[in-house]
């Protein structure tokens, strides 16, 4: 499957940016006037003289081989370049996931069990967070948190492992924003849902303890659709991660991305988007695997034998 | 050996530059007249108020990050011709000759004699020394140049090398350049990029890397390479053991970062990450950086010109009626408020008064007898009738996803309007606005477009030549005044500076009348610092010689 994919979307990317404006050559020469010999002779190292597939098969062929081509614009390894940005946009989307499962599900979850002014107010903040694209929240969070009030860096990644926490808090929380919003409202309808049960009410009535309540028969059974959501959100992530990469100045790959589509450096595009692919797969199947261990069913099933 | 594109091309939002133009569009109909400041009294400086150089810094700093509008792409010094790209390369290398912040050129790493027109010899500086304390020897020198002209290697400065015919080691420390015929425009030229000069061993070593994110460079300056990260930034250390002692570098690591858009330029500098920038394209949030008091802000020489290409004379703009008629009804002071937010010059010339690098006296003197091309209605309405032009139709190459473009061709379309001129605009992506420059299918139909462009070196001869002499790389419609083009190829073989500045100026005084290009405003270079620093080269010369030498605490 993941193959597939892969092979499809290479295709599909390397189709679009050949016909999307915007010349390589003008990389090449810096929008320079160069001579006609200098001209050939940098579309011939870059294969830029050759038709659309064999343009395409020359990378495909290579990108088999490991070998994911050169970078136009830095005349560098595309994997190395890849390989220098790979870690900040992983960070960033793992620091934002864990804001959102920790913020996003704790919400939701005191949201579904406590009904009146708790729940209410969270609805109303997941309302208005989940309406603030990531781009706006970038600039209210510098603006607010990094140039009025100094508690955070406004721009860039920090050098060691505490610097970097704080360089990727006002990030992540753009990222997170409007993804913990609907995953608290998802988490919460699905806590009403199974707490109006049946089997729910009976437990009660059977004075089983609340918080043993809460944790097996509520919590167990929400925990799909909260996985379900909180997957897809996190996988969309990757792609939101270019526009807070790019507001916060961060080397991520996501920003790369960008930059290079708009150069036209297409080994650049190839090779970050089938990491981007690849990335996006990978957080489904494990999504699909975590079905398999919290459906309360086949647990709770084996137990009853 | 000019640029093409105007920075911070693809980072403008739509709406901000709908906006500017509107703005502009609304003054050019509103504030006619406003045309003329400075009026051509006396002997006025043509750049006043401007400065060069900022006083030097007296304390260590352990750390500047410095930004750049984006990353930078290459070290090696025949790839370098963009903003970032010399900014990185001018930090930490040196030429063969250097240019001042003044622009004068002067000895760098070796001390130029003319023999004869013909012949150029160079004698290195003996103590003149690369970071790994290897001395420069001639086979470094004609290595660096050799690279620079090479064809092969698909560098950006082939072309300047047209006149050479040899470069060659004719000593111990010593390297002749034998010129076809004479050509006192290539000192300039080895002043700047194509003059860098590298270590031959270290080069051949590294082959294909050098320069790279992956490989290094061995330079000369008294700030050496330490690493090139893509997207985190070039980072160089002070050289404690540069070769000439009276410069002693203060900063202990500069760090060039690229950062894309103004807002998160001022957000950064407001804040502190980062500490220093230059820019001379028109900064949209100046008057903010103004108000606050996170750092000073130096009005610079500028030495690049914000124009209006005619690449086509095939239409009305073919005749000089129109386009003088155009110039006239250009409302160059709203361009100034609105784009450069103050920070541009009206222009006489189409090269910024900033390059007046040599026979100053003459170039200020033949400056300040042209007029200033400044606002005049009644009588560009004039010449569009005399021209017969009323009601014809051109058409303008520009891109509204760059700001600066768009307004500035918002200010054309009213002067158009305002002089019964109709326009017709060709819309491009920001990524194919550089299309306009390179590729003569882009430019079909189009009868012009914008620019800000710059020489190598500070000699308006540098820009203006390459729209003017036939076959050049941004003459686009040959263009062929003989008077002009007579005036330079003399200049360009006249050995005394005051002789060759008086054969500029009569050509720029020409193209100032004929207007084969119609400049719109001169750019200041602004030097934006923290307040805790001083130090840093103010003018434009930045972009080709060591600017950070005497940068530090104040």
């Amino acid at each position: 499957m993941l193959a597939a994919s892969l092979l499809v979307a290479s295709f599909v990317i390397f189709g679009a940016l050949f016909l999307a404006p915007g010349n390589p050559v003008a990389a090449l020469s810096g929008g320079r006037s160069l001579p006609a010999s200098s001209l050939r002779v940098l579309e011939a190292r870059y294969h830029l003289n050759q038709p659309f597939f064999a343009q395409y098969w020359y990378w495909l062929s290579n990108a088999l081989h490991g070998n994911l081509g050169i970078s136009i614009t830095l005349r560098e390894n595309v994997s190395t370049l890849i390989a220098s940005r790979i870690w900040t946009t992983a960070g960033l989307v793992l620091y934002a996931a864990v804001i959102i499962l920790i913020i996003g599900i704790g919400m939701g979850v005191i949201a579904g069990l406590r009904p009146g002014f708790t729940d209410t107010s969270v609805l109303v903040t997941s309302a208005i967070s989940a309406a603030i694209p990531s781009f706006v929240a970038a600039i209210i969070l510098i603006a607010l948190f990094a140039v009025k009030l100094r508690w955070f860096p406004a721009l860039g990644n920090g050098s060691d492992l505490v610097s970097n926490i704080r360089h990727f808090t006002l990030p992540a929380f753009a990222l997170a924003l409007s993804s913990l919003a609907i995953v608290a409202r998802v988490t919460r309808s699905a806590i009403r849902e199974e707490a109006d049960r049946e089997h729910v009410q009976t437990a009660t009535s059977r004075g089983i303890p609340r918080r043993q309540l809460v944790r097996r028969h509520i919590l167990r059974n929400a925990a799909i659709p909260i996985t379900t959501v909180s997957g897809i959100t996190i996988a969309s992530l990757i792609a939101v991660a270019a526009v807070v990469e790019t507001a916060f100045s961060l080397n991520g790959l996501g920003a790369y991305l960008v930059a290079s589509a708009q150069d036209k450096d297409l080994a650049v595009v190839q090779g970050i988007s089938l990491v981007l692919v690849t990335a996006f797969v990978v957080i489904n199947v494990a999504v699909d695997l975590a079905y398999a261990v919290l459906d309360p069913r086949v647990s709770l099933g084996s137990r009853a034998q | 050996m000019a640029s093409t594109t105007s920075r911070r091309a693809a980072m403008s939002v739509a709406a901000a530059a709908t906006a500017a133009a509107l703005a502009i569009a609304a003054c050019g109909k509103s504030a006619p007249g406003t045309g003329g400041n400075g009026n051509s009294q006396g002997t006025i400086s043509p750049t006043k108020g401007l400065v060069v150089s900022t006083k030097a810094g007296t304390r260590p700093v352990s750390s500047v990050t410095w930004a750049v509008y984006r990353d930078v792409n290459s070290l090696d010094p025949i790839y370098a011709f963009d903003y970032p790209e010399n900014t990185a390369v001018s930090l930490m290398c040196e030429s063969l000759l250097k240019q001042s912040p003044d622009g004068s050129i002067g000895s760098g790493l070796a001390t130029m004699t003319n023999p004869s027109p013909t012949s150029l010899v160079f004698t290195i500086n003996k103590a003149a020394k690369f970071w790994d304390g290897h001395p420069v020897t001639p086979a470094d020198v004609v290595y660096s140049l050799d690279r620079a002209m090479s064809s092969t290697l698909g560098g950006f400065y082939t072309l300047v090398f047209s006149r050479v015919k040899s470069i060659a080691a004719t000593g111990s420390d010593q390297v002749t350049i034998t010129l076809k015929q004479p050509d006192y425009w290539l000192p300039g030229e080895l002043a700047s990029m194509p003059g860098v000069i590298i270590e031959k061993a270290f080069a051949t070593k590294q082959g294909k890397k050098y320069g790279t994110p992956s490989g290094s460079i061995m330079c000369t300056g008294a700030y050496k390479f330490k690493s090139f990260v893509p997207g985190v930034g070039v980072t160089a250390v002070a050289n404690t053991n540069y070769w000439q002692p009276s410069v002693k570098p203060l900063v202990s690591q500069i760090i060039l970062k690229g950062v894309a858009s103004d807002t998160q330029l001022t957000s950064g500098l407001t804040t502190g990450a980062i500490q220093g920038t230059f820019t001379s394209g028109g900064l949209s949030t100046l008057p903010q950086l103004k108000a606050g008091s996170a750092v000073n802000i130096f009005n610079g020489q500028g030495w690049s010109t914000d124009a209006f290409i005619v690449s086509s004379t095939k239409g009305v703009l073919g005749d000089v009626r129109v386009r003088q008629a155009l110039s006239m009804a250009l409302n160059r002071q709203a361009i100034i408020a609105n784009v450069y937010k103050g920070a541009a010059l009206m222009p006489r010339w189409l090269s910024n008064p900033g390059v007046f690098g040599y026979g100053k006296s003459v170039f200020a003197k033949a400056y300040d007898s042209s007029p200033l091309m400044s606002y005049n209605l009644a009588k560009a309405k004039k010449l569009i009738k005399e021209a017969g032009a009323v009601g014809k139709t051109f058409t303008i190459g520009t891109s509204q996803q760059i700001a600066n473009i768009a307004a500035v061709t918002g200010a054309y379309q009213a002067a158009a309007d305002a002089i019964g001129l109709k326009t017709v605009l060709h819309n491009v992506s920001a990524q194919n606005f550089i299309n306009f420059f390179i590729d003569p299918k882009a430019r079909a139909g189009v009868d012009g477009f914008l620019t800000v462009n710059y020489g190598d070196y500070a000699d308006p001869a540098a820009l203006l030549s390459t729209l003017v002499v036939p076959g050049a790389s941004q003459n686009y419609d040959n263009f062929d005044d003989k008077q002009i083009l007579n005036w330079l190829e003399t200049a360009r073989s006249t050995a005394d500076p005051n002789a060759r500045a008086a054969l500029v100026a009569k050509a720029e005084e020409r193209a100032a009348t004929i207007l084969p290009w119609i400049p719109n405003v001169q750019p200041e270079n602004l030097l934006i610092m923290s307040k805790n620093l001083t130090g840093a080269t103010a003018s434009f010369a930045y972009m080709f010689a060591p600017w950070a030498n005497q940068l530090g605490g104040s």
